[in-house]
């Protein structure tokens, strides 16, 4: 189901990840490519104004949901070009729903809307203590594929909570695509573990945890910054 | 009508003269239209003529220059170069003798010869160059430099002109100005005093001390190395036999530039076909390499499809053309190199990364690389954006360079050698726009590895076209479709003279383009596929051309390129299409 595909990888080849961990099948990350590592470099940096920062993670988020939206089915169509000829395409199939854990995942809806027209956003609010305060998911929401955004992936409890609220919904577990920043390894398994169907795509994976759960080297708090 | 530099160009259109009388600089180049290729199909650039007039100190160098000038407005570009611009730079104490009238201007050695061999040896060469500026009113050489660039004759006037052995060896033709002393001196006195505002004693002194002996001792001299020796006054006549010369002279050059195209076409063709016996994928000379093409995953599929579809309409082109550049962009910049760079993350650690290189710039070939241009900005806020603007010439179908306006860091020599540019356009059908664009930056001292040219859709052809002369190009596409499909289509001579004039202005706004090096594609393909498509609207196509064939992007009313076909006198006309392509991106991008 993860079809593995040419531009991630299931083992971060970078050198940030020290302990070579083994992720999961479900798990993707982007290909460590000079720009994303540069890229990262910008939003890990305490010295990065907030508009470098947002236009930057921006950037980063729009590669995770061109690949996210490159897990989902397509349907052979046929088209004919403006110069009569006909092309073999493909069309996309099913919708999908954005939603996104507050108050981070919001910066990643910009993004989002980048790359999909028309894709409705649904809020799910959580805080460090993974209790869910707010859930507003579009009606139709089980029918859908759904993208779930979150940048940081720490302990993961947070990001579980959503995922339990969407399976209450209805929302069927293969149809969850939950992209991420940055991950922890811990995260990643847990998650993964928990929820095999699901897929994870990250842009990168971390060293681990500090005591306070934050996640190293990291980024600082995504949300304030 | 548009000149190459509103800074160093005074534009002129077609036929009128450019604006002489109150203009006081020396230096001068007239645009009269766009200028054609300047190159081989090796890419290789094809030299200036240079023409060298000298004579005395007033004898009417500058009125027979302009003179030539004017009789060769048919000419793209040409070029007045004054001596002036090179004295040297001056000490505090020469100036002071300057403005007491003790400073000798008149000796070669005041003349800085080896800044101005360079220079005239960059734009014989083809390449831009920066002059200096020389102020008569500080008497000195000022701080500032004035960027030239793209001219296909160059004339060179000065009192000096004929006398270093380095610049005579740069001219293709030398011309000597011999005028009466008494008239010189006239001349002199009536000039000097009327723009310089200097008196007559003053005027006559610097004239026997400096300005005579200078003439009689190296300008006089100097007329030796002459080919034709003009009179200063009613020299209509030497003046006219001079423009022959130079007409026949260029006409020569051009016809030898259309064999060699013609040859190398041929050439290629018999390379093609052996090459095409090969696998695919075992390139000979390791091209392909350089061209990466986005992975056909299952969204860039999509995205495709819907900008293929002639049905989508204008708001979802805009949007998943923003959104396929700004994929193709991202691709891109993997390509080009980072420096490490340590940083301190809000945690207080310390983190190994990467920082981008920042001398980066996109030039969009306009108008299709338009769409380009939101998605690099999509990308990176704050990178400089240039433009060229290239279009065909309705004559006789070859790319014509009408404006470029380039980023600060390219113009300057100083630092363009480090400069990595995107060049952007939507497509590449024959690759003739982009091998000009490309032309143009290396001319600017770009190096051939810093550009990448990203498309959203290229040819096979236009990808070998490109390869075969700069070979060391990356292009970043997000397909290649398989041919220019060729079609022939009945020639109907009564629409033709009549479709002629408005119809290549619409095709300049579609951002048509040509190749030079067209003939070779054209051969091959027709070689290649024998099938000719019998579409319909094409047909409709047949009354905008001549006895020329235009390649027609999509879409019928759209044309690619068109060119004069050697052959062509059969009443048919080629085309070539894209396919199955997308039709007019530009078009369909920004008007419906």
């Amino acid at each position: 189901m993860s079809s593995p595909n040419p531009t991630t990888t299931c083992l971060p080849a970078s050198g940030s990840n020290v302990h070579k961990v083994e992720l999961p099948e479900n798990a993707l990350v982007l290909a460590p490519t000079r720009q994303l590592q540069s890229l990262l470099t910008i939003i890990r940096d305490e010295k990065t104004q907030r508009g470098d920062f947002v236009f930057t993670s921006d950037r980063i988020i729009r590669l995770l949901v061109e690949e996210g939206l490159n897990h989902l089915p397509v349907i052979s169509k046929k088209v004919t070009t403006p110069t009569g000829k006909v092309y073999d395409g493909v069309a996309f199939q099913g919708r999908i729903c954005g939603v996104s854990i507050m108050r981070a995942g919001e910066a990643m809806e910009a993004g989002l809307r980048d790359c999909c027209r028309s894709v409705r956003i649904g809020k799910d609010e959580e805080t460090y203590q993974p209790k869910l305060f707010y859930a507003k998911l579009p009606d139709d929401i089980a029918n859908r594929y759904v993208l779930l955004l979150d940048p940081m992936l720490a302990t993961g409890g947070s990001c579980i909570k959503a995922i339990e609220v969407l399976l209450e919904h209805g929302v069927e577990e293969e149809k969850i695509l939950f992209l991420n920043l940055i991950a922890s390894p811990e995260g990643i398994q847990k998650v993964c573990t928990r929820f095999p169907k699901l897929r994870i795509i990250t842009a990168w994976v971390d060293e681990g945890l500090d005591s306070n759960s934050y996640i190293v080297p990291g980024l600082g708090d995504f949300g304030d910054r | 009508m548009s000149s190459h530099n509103p800074d160093d160009i005074h534009p002129s259109s077609g036929g009128t003269r450019p604006p002489l009388q109150h203009t006081r600089s020396k230096n001068m180049v007239m645009a009269s239209h766009g200028r054609a290729p300047w190159y081989g199909p090796d890419g290789k650039n094809v030299e200036a003529y240079v023409i060298g007039i000298a004579g005395g100190s007033a004898s009417g160098k500058t009125s027979v220059a302009r003179a030539i000038l004017s009789a060769l407005n048919y000419i793209p570009t040409v070029l007045i170069l004054s001596q002036d611009a090179f004295y040297c730079a001056h000490t505090p104490e020469e100036i002071e003798l300057a403005f007491n009238n003790d400073l000798d201007l008149d000796h070669p050695n005041s003349i800085d010869t080896p800044l101005f061999v360079k220079c005239l040896l960059d734009l014989k060469q083809g390449k831009a160059t920066e002059i200096p500026v020389y102020s008569f009113v500080h008497h000195q050489r000022m701080p500032e430099k004035k960027y030239i660039y793209g001219a296909s004759v160059i004339i060179v006037e000065g009192i000096m002109a004929l006398q270093a052995p380095e610049l005579r060896a740069l001219y293709d033709l030398k011309v000597f100005v011999n005028c009466d002393s008494d008239l010189m001196l006239a001349r002199r006195i009536k000039r000097d005093v009327k723009e310089r505002g200097r008196d007559v004693e003053g005027i006559l002194d610097q004239y026997l001390r400096f300005v005579k002996s200078s003439y009689d001792n190296f300008v006089q001299p100097s007329s030796r190395y002459a080919d034709i020796i003009v009179p200063g006054s009613s020299n209509q006549l030497a003046i006219e036999l001079l423009v022959t010369h130079v007409k026949r002279q260029l006409d020569t050059r051009s016809l030898r530039f259309r064999r060699m195209l013609a040859e190398a076409g041929e050439e290629r063709s018999k390379g093609r076909s052996r090459a095409s016996t090969l696998v695919d994928g075992q390139n000979s000379n390791g091209s392909e390499d350089n061209v990466v093409l986005l992975e056909q995953n299952n969204q860039l599929l999509g995205i495709m499809t819907i900008l293929r579809d002639r049905t989508t309409d204008r708001g979802e082109f805009i949007f998943h053309a923003d959104r396929l550049s700004t994929i193709v962009v991202e691709k891109a910049l993997t390509l080009i190199p980072c420096e490490p760079k340590t940083i301190r993350t809000p945690l207080g650690i310390d983190y190994q990364g990467l920082a981008r290189d920042d001398r980066l710039v996109g030039i969009s070939i306009l108008r299709s690389g338009g769409p380009f241009s939101h998605g690099l900005r999509r990308v990176i806020r704050d990178v400089p954006i240039g433009a060229m603007l290239i279009q065909s010439d309705p004559r006789t179908g070859e790319p014509l360079l009408l404006k470029s306006d380039l980023p600060a860091s390219i113009k300057s020599r100083d630092t363009s050698g480090e400069v990595k540019v995107l060049l952007l356009d939507s497509q590449m059908g024959t690759g003739a726009a982009a091998m000009m664009a490309i032309r143009v930056l290396l001319d600017h001292s770009i190096k051939p590895l810093n550009i990448i040219f990203l498309t959203y859709i290229i040819t096979e052809p236009a990808i070998h076209s490109v390869h075969r002369a700069f070979p060391e190009v990356k292009i970043v596409t997000a397909s290649i479709d398989p041919e220019l499909s060729e079609m022939h289509i009945p020639y109907n001579s009564d629409s033709l003279s009549l479709g002629e004039g408005p119809i290549s202005a619409g095709e300049a706004d579609f951002a048509t383009r040509t190749i030079p090096s067209t003939p070779s594609i054209g051969e091959e393909e027709a070689k290649e596929k024998q099938k000719p498509d019998p579409r319909d609207a094409l047909k409709t196509e047949a009354e905008l051309s001549s006895n020329k064939f235009k390649v027609q992007v999509k879409e019928t009313e759209k044309l690619k390129f068109s060119r004069v076909h050697k052959r062509g006198e059969s009443g048919e006309k080629r085309a070539w299409v894209i396919s199955p392509g997308m039709g007019h991106i530009g078009d369909r991008y920004y008007i419906s």
